[in-house]
Protein backbone atom coordinates (compact mmCIF):
# COMPACT_ATOMS: atom_id res chain seq x y z
CA UNK A 1 0.00 0.00 0.00
CA UNK A 2 2.37 2.12 1.24
CA UNK A 3 5.09 1.25 -1.70
CA UNK A 4 2.10 1.94 -4.52
CA UNK A 5 1.36 5.39 -3.24
CA UNK A 6 4.81 6.19 -3.47
CA UNK A 7 5.29 4.86 -6.14
CA UNK A 8 2.24 7.22 -7.62
CA UNK A 9 3.51 9.95 -6.42
CA UNK A 10 6.54 9.65 -7.92
CA UNK A 11 4.58 9.27 -11.46
CA UNK A 12 3.02 11.98 -10.53
CA UNK A 13 6.01 13.83 -9.71
CA UNK A 14 7.80 12.16 -12.91
CA UNK A 15 4.77 12.91 -15.12
CA UNK A 16 5.71 16.39 -16.46
CA UNK A 17 9.04 15.50 -17.30
CA UNK A 18 7.77 12.38 -19.50
CA UNK A 19 5.23 14.45 -21.51
CA UNK A 20 7.51 17.05 -22.01
CA UNK A 21 10.25 14.69 -23.26
CA UNK A 22 7.95 13.47 -26.05
CA UNK A 23 6.90 17.03 -27.13
CA UNK A 24 8.89 19.99 -28.25
CA UNK A 25 11.06 21.46 -25.40
CA UNK A 26 9.23 24.64 -23.77
CA UNK A 27 10.37 27.68 -22.99
CA UNK A 28 12.76 27.38 -19.12
CA UNK A 29 14.19 23.56 -20.18
CA UNK A 30 12.51 20.47 -18.88
CA UNK A 31 12.35 21.65 -15.44
CA UNK A 32 9.44 24.08 -16.11
CA UNK A 33 7.17 21.72 -15.24
CA UNK A 34 7.81 21.16 -12.05
CA UNK A 35 7.85 24.82 -11.18
CA UNK A 36 4.19 24.51 -10.76
CA UNK A 37 4.12 21.54 -9.00
CA UNK A 38 6.63 23.26 -6.42
CA UNK A 39 4.47 26.07 -6.31
CA UNK A 40 1.24 24.46 -5.38
CA UNK A 41 3.41 22.22 -2.84
CA UNK A 42 5.04 25.02 -1.32
CA UNK A 43 2.38 26.79 -1.09
CA UNK A 44 -0.52 23.92 0.03
CA UNK A 45 2.60 23.43 3.04
CA UNK A 46 2.83 26.87 3.87
CA UNK A 47 -0.98 27.46 4.26
CA UNK A 48 -1.96 24.58 6.39
CA UNK A 49 0.96 25.01 8.58
CA UNK A 50 0.25 28.85 8.76
CA UNK A 51 -3.25 27.83 9.23
CA UNK A 52 -2.86 25.80 12.28
CA UNK A 53 0.30 28.17 13.71
CA UNK A 54 -2.80 31.05 13.32
CA UNK A 55 -5.34 28.58 15.29
CA UNK A 56 -3.34 28.19 18.32
CA UNK A 57 -2.88 31.77 18.45
CA UNK A 58 -6.48 32.81 17.83
CA UNK A 59 -7.28 30.13 20.31
CA UNK A 60 -5.02 31.66 22.81
CA UNK A 61 -6.24 35.08 22.26
CA UNK A 62 -9.85 34.30 22.80
CA UNK A 63 -9.35 32.59 25.79
CA UNK A 64 -7.42 35.24 27.32
CA UNK A 65 -10.23 37.93 26.12
CA UNK A 66 -13.03 35.32 27.89
CA UNK A 67 -11.03 35.34 31.34
CA UNK A 68 -10.29 39.18 31.11
CA UNK A 69 -13.03 41.00 29.01
CA UNK A 70 -11.66 44.11 30.37
CA UNK A 71 -7.93 43.48 28.61
CA UNK A 72 -9.80 42.65 25.39
CA UNK A 73 -8.65 45.41 23.36
CA UNK A 74 -4.80 45.32 23.78
CA UNK A 75 -5.09 41.31 23.86
CA UNK A 76 -6.86 41.78 20.25
CA UNK A 77 -4.04 44.59 19.35
CA UNK A 78 -1.53 41.88 19.98
CA UNK A 79 -3.10 39.15 18.81
CA UNK A 80 -3.44 41.01 15.49
CA UNK A 81 0.08 41.82 15.28
CA UNK A 82 1.07 37.90 15.94
CA UNK A 83 -1.60 36.98 13.48
CA UNK A 84 0.13 39.38 11.01
CA UNK A 85 3.84 38.28 12.00
CA UNK A 86 2.77 34.58 11.65
CA UNK A 87 1.01 35.51 8.38
CA UNK A 88 3.81 37.34 6.60
CA UNK A 89 5.78 33.78 6.45
CA UNK A 90 2.96 32.16 4.65
CA UNK A 91 2.65 35.43 1.96
CA UNK A 92 6.99 34.48 1.44
CA UNK A 93 5.93 31.40 0.23
CA UNK A 94 3.35 33.10 -1.99
CA UNK A 95 5.25 35.40 -3.30
CA UNK A 96 8.24 32.68 -4.07
CA UNK A 97 5.20 30.71 -6.02
CA UNK A 98 4.01 33.79 -7.87
CA UNK A 99 7.77 34.10 -8.63
CA UNK A 100 7.93 29.89 -10.01
CA UNK A 101 4.71 31.02 -11.50
CA UNK A 102 4.91 34.27 -13.27
CA UNK A 103 8.64 35.54 -13.56
CA UNK A 104 10.01 34.44 -16.93
CA UNK A 105 13.15 35.68 -16.52
CA UNK A 106 14.56 32.55 -14.58
CA UNK A 107 16.26 30.48 -16.73
CA UNK A 108 16.67 26.96 -15.24
CA UNK A 109 18.69 25.58 -18.20
CA UNK B 1 1.06 38.62 -13.26
CA UNK B 2 0.49 40.02 -17.02
CA UNK B 3 -0.98 36.42 -17.86
CA UNK B 4 -3.92 36.56 -16.11
CA UNK B 5 -5.05 40.27 -15.11
CA UNK B 6 -6.58 42.34 -17.42
CA UNK B 7 -4.61 45.68 -17.69
CA UNK B 8 -6.30 48.39 -16.24
CA UNK B 9 -8.75 50.73 -18.62
CA UNK B 10 -6.93 54.20 -17.89
CA UNK B 11 -3.12 54.06 -19.29
CA UNK B 12 -0.78 56.62 -19.78
CA UNK B 13 1.57 56.16 -22.74
CA UNK B 14 5.11 56.05 -21.69
CA UNK B 15 4.48 55.51 -17.48
CA UNK B 16 4.07 52.36 -15.73
CA UNK B 17 0.47 51.55 -14.34
CA UNK B 18 1.22 51.72 -10.69
CA UNK B 19 2.17 55.48 -11.06
CA UNK B 20 -0.34 56.22 -12.62
CA UNK B 21 -2.35 55.13 -9.75
CA UNK B 22 -0.47 56.47 -7.26
CA UNK B 23 -1.00 59.73 -8.42
CA UNK B 24 -4.62 58.97 -8.48
CA UNK B 25 -4.44 58.42 -4.82
CA UNK B 26 -2.39 61.60 -4.08
CA UNK B 27 -5.42 63.30 -6.44
CA UNK B 28 -8.07 61.85 -3.82
CA UNK B 29 -6.42 62.10 -0.86
CA UNK B 30 -5.14 65.74 -1.85
CA UNK B 31 -8.74 66.48 -2.74
CA UNK B 32 -10.35 65.46 0.42
CA UNK B 33 -7.69 67.03 2.49
CA UNK B 34 -8.92 70.40 0.96
CA UNK B 35 -12.68 69.57 0.90
CA UNK B 36 -12.08 68.94 4.77
CA UNK B 37 -9.89 72.52 5.60
CA UNK B 38 -11.98 74.60 2.89
CA UNK B 39 -13.49 76.79 5.48
CA UNK B 40 -12.31 75.62 8.83
CA UNK B 41 -14.79 75.81 11.57
CA UNK B 42 -15.11 75.21 15.34
CA UNK B 43 -17.70 72.88 15.49
CA UNK B 44 -16.73 70.79 12.30
CA UNK B 45 -19.50 69.51 9.76
CA UNK B 46 -19.25 67.39 6.70
CA UNK B 47 -15.96 66.12 5.52
CA UNK B 48 -14.10 67.89 8.16
CA UNK B 49 -16.10 66.10 11.22
CA UNK B 50 -15.11 62.92 9.46
CA UNK B 51 -11.77 63.24 8.36
CA UNK B 52 -11.30 64.59 11.90
CA UNK B 53 -12.82 61.42 13.63
CA UNK B 54 -10.17 59.58 11.00
CA UNK B 55 -7.00 61.60 12.38
CA UNK B 56 -8.16 61.27 16.46
CA UNK B 57 -8.77 57.34 15.56
CA UNK B 58 -4.66 57.65 14.04
CA UNK B 59 -3.94 59.98 17.28
CA UNK B 60 -5.95 57.77 20.15
CA UNK B 61 -3.87 54.57 18.45
CA UNK B 62 -0.57 56.13 18.34
CA UNK B 63 -1.08 57.70 22.26
CA UNK B 64 -1.70 53.87 22.97
CA UNK B 65 0.79 52.10 21.51
CA UNK B 66 4.15 54.91 21.82
CA UNK B 67 2.84 57.17 24.33
CA UNK B 68 3.61 61.06 24.07
CA UNK B 69 6.55 60.37 22.51
CA UNK B 70 5.02 59.23 19.38
CA UNK B 71 2.78 62.88 18.61
CA UNK B 72 5.78 64.19 16.05
CA UNK B 73 4.83 61.32 14.12
CA UNK B 74 1.39 61.64 13.70
CA UNK B 75 1.53 62.82 9.98
CA UNK B 76 4.09 60.29 9.28
CA UNK B 77 1.81 57.52 10.29
CA UNK B 78 -1.99 58.84 9.02
CA UNK B 79 -0.17 59.85 5.75
CA UNK B 80 1.02 56.15 5.53
CA UNK B 81 -2.62 54.92 6.77
CA UNK B 82 -4.30 56.78 4.43
CA UNK B 83 -2.00 56.39 1.48
CA UNK B 84 -2.06 52.42 1.90
CA UNK B 85 -5.79 52.27 2.77
CA UNK B 86 -6.35 54.01 0.00
CA UNK B 87 -4.35 52.52 -2.44
CA UNK B 88 -5.53 49.13 -1.18
CA UNK B 89 -9.12 50.08 -1.58
CA UNK B 90 -8.52 51.04 -5.68
CA UNK B 91 -7.18 47.92 -6.13
CA UNK B 92 -11.09 46.60 -5.04
CA UNK B 93 -12.45 48.60 -8.16
CA UNK B 94 -12.71 46.64 -11.40
CA UNK B 95 -10.53 48.62 -14.45
CA UNK B 96 -8.23 50.12 -11.72
CA UNK B 97 -5.50 48.86 -10.45
CA UNK B 98 -3.93 49.09 -7.10
CA UNK B 99 -0.53 50.75 -6.31
CA UNK B 100 0.13 48.29 -3.26
CA UNK B 101 -0.52 45.26 -5.75
CA UNK B 102 3.19 46.25 -7.32
CA UNK B 103 6.45 45.86 -5.62
CA UNK B 104 8.07 49.05 -6.20
CA UNK B 105 5.55 50.96 -4.00
CA UNK B 106 5.30 48.76 -1.19
CA UNK B 107 9.10 48.56 -1.10
CA UNK B 108 9.26 52.64 -1.30
CA UNK B 109 6.76 52.96 2.14
CA UNK B 110 9.15 50.29 3.65
CA UNK B 111 12.33 52.13 2.89
CA UNK B 112 10.73 55.56 4.20
CA UNK B 113 9.63 53.49 7.51
CA UNK B 114 13.52 51.46 7.23
CA UNK B 115 15.23 54.91 6.95
CA UNK B 116 13.10 57.05 9.15
CA UNK B 117 13.52 55.05 12.67
CA UNK B 118 16.74 54.81 11.94
CA UNK B 119 17.49 58.19 11.30
CA UNK B 120 15.11 58.75 14.40
CA UNK B 121 16.76 56.95 16.71
CA UNK B 122 20.35 58.31 16.15
CA UNK B 123 18.54 61.92 16.15
CA UNK B 124 17.42 61.08 19.83
CA UNK B 125 20.51 59.26 21.21
CA UNK B 126 23.63 59.70 18.89
CA UNK B 127 25.33 57.47 16.73
CA UNK B 128 27.56 55.76 19.42
CA UNK B 129 24.82 54.85 21.54
CA UNK B 130 21.97 53.80 18.68
CA UNK B 131 24.68 51.38 17.48
CA UNK B 132 25.37 50.25 21.36
CA UNK B 133 22.32 48.82 21.20
CA UNK B 134 23.00 46.49 18.07
CA UNK B 135 25.55 44.95 20.58
CA UNK B 136 22.87 43.00 22.82
CA UNK B 137 22.50 43.22 26.46
CA UNK B 138 26.29 42.00 27.65
CA UNK B 139 29.75 42.88 25.91
CA UNK B 140 31.16 39.66 25.73
CA UNK B 141 28.10 38.37 23.55
CA UNK B 142 28.31 41.38 21.05
CA UNK B 143 30.41 39.39 18.38
CA UNK B 144 26.95 37.70 18.62
CA UNK B 145 24.39 39.58 18.62
CA UNK B 146 25.74 42.42 15.95
CA UNK B 147 24.67 40.12 12.86
CA UNK B 148 22.08 38.72 14.31
CA UNK B 149 20.79 42.70 14.77
CA UNK B 150 22.08 43.56 12.12
CA UNK B 151 19.76 40.70 9.59
CA UNK B 152 16.50 41.27 12.21
CA UNK B 153 16.80 44.61 11.00
CA UNK B 154 17.60 44.19 7.41
CA UNK B 155 14.51 41.57 7.55
CA UNK B 156 12.05 44.59 8.61
CA UNK B 157 11.35 46.17 5.43
CA UNK B 158 11.64 42.77 3.43
CA UNK B 159 9.02 41.82 5.51
CA UNK B 160 6.91 44.78 5.27
CA UNK B 161 6.85 44.89 1.67
CA UNK B 162 6.40 41.20 1.00
CA UNK B 163 3.71 41.15 3.24
CA UNK B 164 1.71 44.42 2.03
CA UNK B 165 2.28 43.22 -1.61
CA UNK B 166 1.96 39.51 -0.86
CA UNK B 167 -1.84 39.92 0.61
CA UNK B 168 -3.07 42.51 -2.16
CA UNK B 169 -1.68 40.62 -5.13
CA UNK B 170 -2.71 37.26 -3.56
CA UNK B 171 -6.48 38.79 -3.01
CA UNK B 172 -6.19 40.48 -6.71
CA UNK B 173 -4.90 36.93 -8.08
CA UNK B 174 -8.11 35.26 -6.74
CA UNK B 175 -10.49 37.70 -8.25
CA UNK B 176 -8.82 37.46 -11.43
CA UNK B 177 -9.23 33.59 -11.12
CA UNK B 178 -13.50 34.32 -10.28
CA UNK B 179 -13.77 36.55 -12.79
CA UNK B 180 -12.08 34.23 -15.65
CA UNK B 181 -14.58 31.17 -14.15
CA UNK B 182 -17.30 33.54 -14.58
CA UNK B 183 -16.37 34.80 -18.11
CA UNK B 184 -17.27 33.94 -21.98
CA UNK B 185 -15.60 30.75 -22.24
CA UNK B 186 -16.76 29.36 -18.39
CA UNK B 187 -20.51 29.83 -16.65
CA UNK B 188 -21.55 32.58 -18.48
CA UNK B 189 -20.13 31.28 -21.86
CA UNK B 190 -21.95 27.49 -20.52
CA UNK B 191 -25.23 29.09 -19.54
CA UNK B 192 -25.62 30.91 -23.14
CA UNK B 193 -24.28 28.13 -25.15
CA UNK B 194 -27.88 26.59 -26.01
CA UNK B 195 -28.55 23.20 -24.52
CA UNK B 196 -30.24 23.02 -21.79
CA UNK B 197 -27.98 21.26 -19.48
CA UNK B 198 -25.98 24.01 -19.77
CA UNK B 199 -28.27 26.87 -19.41
CA UNK B 200 -28.99 24.99 -15.91
CA UNK B 201 -25.56 24.30 -14.45
CA UNK B 202 -23.73 27.39 -16.07
CA UNK B 203 -27.07 29.36 -14.58
CA UNK B 204 -26.34 28.38 -11.23
CA UNK B 205 -23.26 28.27 -11.07
CA UNK B 206 -22.85 31.67 -12.02
CA UNK B 207 -25.48 32.76 -9.50
CA UNK B 208 -23.73 30.85 -6.99
CA UNK B 209 -20.27 32.45 -7.78
CA UNK B 210 -21.89 35.80 -7.63
CA UNK B 211 -23.00 35.53 -4.55
CA UNK B 212 -20.16 34.10 -3.45
CA UNK B 213 -17.99 37.07 -4.84
CA UNK B 214 -20.50 39.40 -3.69
CA UNK B 215 -21.45 38.69 -0.21
CA UNK B 216 -18.12 36.82 0.83
CA UNK B 217 -15.01 37.74 -1.07
CA UNK B 218 -15.52 41.92 -1.40
CA UNK B 219 -16.83 42.58 2.26
CA UNK B 220 -13.22 39.54 2.72
CA UNK B 221 -10.92 41.76 0.75
CA UNK B 222 -12.47 45.16 2.30
CA UNK B 223 -11.08 43.70 6.17
CA UNK B 224 -8.15 42.93 4.39
CA UNK B 225 -7.48 46.53 2.90
CA UNK B 226 -7.98 48.07 6.29
CA UNK B 227 -6.36 45.41 8.60
CA UNK B 228 -3.15 45.39 6.39
CA UNK B 229 -3.27 49.48 6.13
CA UNK B 230 -3.52 49.07 10.17
CA UNK B 231 -1.13 46.43 10.36
CA UNK B 232 1.71 48.49 8.25
CA UNK B 233 0.97 51.49 10.36
CA UNK B 234 1.11 49.87 13.70
CA UNK B 235 4.70 48.14 13.25
CA UNK B 236 5.82 51.66 11.87
CA UNK B 237 4.60 52.71 15.22
CA UNK B 238 6.09 50.01 17.49
CA UNK B 239 9.86 50.19 15.35
CA UNK B 240 10.46 53.68 16.12
CA UNK B 241 9.17 53.69 19.85
CA UNK B 242 11.81 51.19 19.48
CA UNK B 243 14.21 53.27 18.53
CA UNK B 244 13.10 56.07 20.77
CA UNK B 245 12.61 53.90 24.25
CA UNK B 246 16.22 52.68 23.79
CA UNK B 247 17.42 55.88 25.63
CA UNK B 248 15.30 55.68 28.13
CA UNK B 249 15.14 52.02 29.59
CA UNK B 250 18.65 50.94 27.71
CA UNK B 251 18.68 47.08 27.36
CA UNK B 252 15.49 46.25 28.96
CA UNK B 253 13.28 43.41 27.61
CA UNK B 254 10.95 46.09 26.16
CA UNK B 255 11.84 46.75 22.64
CA UNK B 256 12.91 43.08 22.07
CA UNK B 257 9.13 41.69 22.12
CA UNK B 258 8.07 44.82 20.45
CA UNK B 259 10.34 44.46 17.10
CA UNK B 260 11.22 41.14 16.70
CA UNK B 261 10.10 38.26 14.29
Amino acid sequence: MRRSSMLGALFVLAFPGLALAADAPAAGGWLAPFTVIAAAIGMAIAAGLCGLGQGRAVAAAVEAMARQPGAAARIQLAMIIGLALIESLAIYTLVIALILLFVKGINFA
Amino acid sequence: MEAIEHPPIFHLPGMPDHVTYTWLVMIILAGIAFMATRRLELVPRGMQNAMEVVLEQFQLTIEDVMGPAGRPYLPLIATFGLFIFTANLMSLVPGLTGPTTNLNTTAACALIVFFTYHAVGVRKQGVVNYLKHFMGPVWWLAWLMMPIEIISHLARPLSLTLRLFGNMVGGHILLAVIFFLMGLQGLIGWALSGSVVGALVGGVGAAVTIAFTVGFLYPLKLLVSFLQAFIFVMLTMLYISGAIAEADHGHGAEHHDAGHH
